[in-house]
């Protein structure tokens, strides 16, 4: 066998980034792990070299022809502050930090692989239009809020960089928001609140994806990446009621026009900073995206579907509950008969 | 359980119920246990009800990937099988035309300025009379899926957002689907003009057609024009809530709620032979001459087919 892969993650810090190490770790296919943060990573890893760096500093362009790294995974674009990067940091951290690795991955000659873990948010949430996005449908509507532009300013960037390095496999991972068992994200927590509120007549159509499938997916796109981009979602639906009813937890609906509002206070306990006015559309209007490419193109087919992905979080929840629903639903149960 | 607590009306099942609770009270028993063993006399329908109803609180029920809920749409049938009865007296002919299986796309024409009703009958009218019933999917104005309650009623009765991709998706994946090509055009038409079609778009439905190799029904529908008469249009109210247009109709807005109340009109709902595409392929929807072509010919055959069953139908309210 030829020389095992050199692959780098950029954003080792991260949830993802970390993961992502700790499974290629378990591929004997991997000759070495190299991650680069301004962060350590969130577990012990055994045979990843951890490289203190900051992807916004131009010193990258010297370090990374160094590391001979023939795959690059960037895992560092991130949806909302984390310890050590705060609010304001974002912008500079997800266009600028893309854009300097970028450069520095044009003086790496080894490199043959690029992969962006980005999001599906570039498609907005639009009442209209069709239900699922496919990938040639990411310009059709305007990006409205900040966390869409710097979506959408990077995948220019890696567009263009892509249509000059025609040489180079670069992937673009577009995720759906992440949930899952042990995730820590602002959408769990919000899913998490004892009453969750929600928007009065409306009722949105979800795709959480499992964080299983998120890992899963960015390490199938890490070994056999596809040139453009790929949806990363689980199959079919769930409406936000029938989730927040499998999730076990009443609704407070509230009229839309007092919704934002609300989550912008909200907005800071649940950790989610800026990303409340994406947050209002989403759950108002919901996004739904084909995931056919992910299945068929990249091989990778997702553990849980929309609802399992739900079922398997409520499995798993300990949250503070206000009102039992099982308690009514058993009682009901038993005036039906059927408890017996 | 016996052949009377069948027969019985509710209120009188509710006293007796009530009654055996308390009797079991008296007699020591906790309130729960005590409506737990009443209910056991309770007939096996409203037995049912109440468990689906804690199943569906448990957020166990099926939805698809578009947010269809059948048993949502089952339970708002029998206000629709009312209006398709006992108010509009729908009379629908050749329904066995809908193929039971397979994909397939009606095609209407459409109007109703308020409220379009027409894609709620043409679906009852193959619940109650087709053979092999199936739920068709409708496209609904994008404008509906911004508004509260409308956007989430119409997801789970089956309203998907007007976009080929959506209706493309929907055949491929062998569903029934409905569209409207006149749009806002149909049902924002005034009165005077009533049952005389307006242009069917670009020919879309059929370029979605094509490319899945979708048979064409085209369905006339009359009825739907005299239900809501709209004698004048509001610009102003219409810029004001963002809608296509504001209708004024001899009802409403001047009774506020009531003039919502559609007028009984007769309805007549003829479905045609279905207009098989098989010999074309995939690539025939870029031909844009085929594409006017065949929606002529569906346009056509509806305009027909209106004029006819306005014959058929006679007065337009008895």
């Amino acid at each position: 066998m030829a020389a095992g892969r050199r692959i780098l993650i950029a954003g080792v810090g991260t949830h993802w980034g970390t993961e992502l190490a700790l499974r290629l770790e378990r591929d004997p296919g991997v000759e070495q792990v190299l991650g680069i943060d301004t962060t350590p990573p969130l577990a012990t890893l055994e045979r990843t070299e951890y490289i203190e760096a900051d992807i916004r500093s131009p010193l990258l362009a010297r370090l990374l022809p160094t590391t001979g790294a023939d795959t690059l995974v960037h895992a560092g674009i991130l949806w909302y502050p984390e310890p050590g990067k705060p609010k304001r940091a974002l912008h500079d951290i997800n266009v600028i930090g893309t854009l300097q690795l970028l450069a520095a991955c044009e003086r790496t000659p080894t490199l043959e692989r690029v992969v962006l873990r980005g999001s599906a948010a570039i498609y907005g949430c639009e009442p209209t239009g069709p239900s699922f996005f496919t990938e040639s449908m990411a310009a059709d509507y305007p990006l409205r809020t900040r966390f869409q532009r710097d979506i959408g300013e990077l995948e220019s960037y890696f567009e263009n960089f892509a249509r000059r390095h025609s040489n180079l496999t670069c992937c673009m991972l577009r995720l759906q928001p992440e949930i899952g068992p042990g995730l820590d994200a602002p959408i769990a927590r919000y899913l998490s609140l004892p009453v969750v509120p929600t928007q009065l007549g409306f009722d949105p159509r979800l795709q959480l994806l499992h964080a299983e499938d998120a890992t899963g997916a960015l390490l199938a796109a890490t070994m056999r990446p596809v040139r453009g981009a790929v949806n990363v979602a689980p199959s079919g639906s769930i409406s936000l009621a029938r989730a927040l009813r499998l999730i076990d937890r009443p609704q407070l609906p509230i009229p839309h026009p007092l919704f934002g509002p609300a989550l912008a206070r909200l907005g800071d306990r649940l950790g989610a900073g800026s990303l409340y006015g994406d947050a209002v559309r989403l759950l108002r209007y919901g996004r739904g995206v084909d995931n056919a490419r992910l299945r068929i193109e990249l091989g990778y087919e997702p553990a849980f579907d929309a609802v399992g992905a739900i079922r398997d979080f409520a499995a798993a929840d300990r949250g503070l509950r206000l009102v039992p629903t099982p308690g009514v639903a058993s009682l009901l149960d038993r005036l039906a008969g059927t408890a017996r | 359980m016996s052949a009377t607590a069948e027969a019985q009306s509710i209120p009188e099942l509710g006293v007796r119920f009530l009654r055996s609770v308390r009797t079991a009270v008296d007699g020591g028993l906790d309130p729960l246990a005590a409506a737990e063993a009443a209910s056991a006399d309770l007939p096996k329908s409203l037995r049912d009800g109440v468990e689906r109803m804690a199943r569906r609180l448990r957020g166990e029920y099926h939805e698809d990937e578009w947010g269809f809920d059948e048993e949502f749409a089952e339970a708002a049938y029998p206000f629709f099988e009312l209006l398709y009865d006992q108010w509009w007296r729908v009379e629908a002919t050749g329904v066995a035309n809908v193929p039971a299986h397979g994909r397939a796309m009606i095609v209407s024409n459409h109007a109703g300025a308020l409220f379009p009703f027409d894609a709620s009958m043409i679906t009852g009218a193959i619940m109650k009379e087709h053979p092999l019933p199936r739920w068709p999917r409708f496209m609904v104005l994008d404008w509906a899926f911004s508004l509260p309650f409308l956007s989430a009623f119409m997801r789970k009765v089956g309203g998907i957002p007007a976009s080929p991709h959506n209706a493309l998706r929907i055949l491929a994946g062998d569903g029934l689907m409905m569209v409207f090509p006149e749009g806002v055009k149909g049902t924002g038409k005034p009165f005077a003009e009533r049952y005389r079609l307006q242009r069917f778009g670009r020919g879309g439905f059929v370029e979605v057609a094509l490319r899945t190799g979708s048979p064409i029904v085209p369905v006339a529908v009359v009825g739907s024009e005299e239900i809501y008469p709209k004698i004048a249009d509001s610009p102003l109210l219409a810029r004001a809530v963002g809608a296509p247009y504001a209708p004024i109709t001899p009802t409403f807005p001047w009774l506020g709620l009531l003039g919502l109340v559609p007028l009984p009109s007769k309805w007549r709902i003829e479905f045609c032979e279905p207009i098989e595409l098989g010999d074309f392929g995939p690539d025939d929807a870029d031909d844009r001459q085929l594409v006017f072509e065949i929606s002529e010919q569906v346009r056509e055959t509806i305009q027909q087919k209106l004029y006819e069953n306005l014959v058929k139908r006679g007065s337009a309210f008895i």
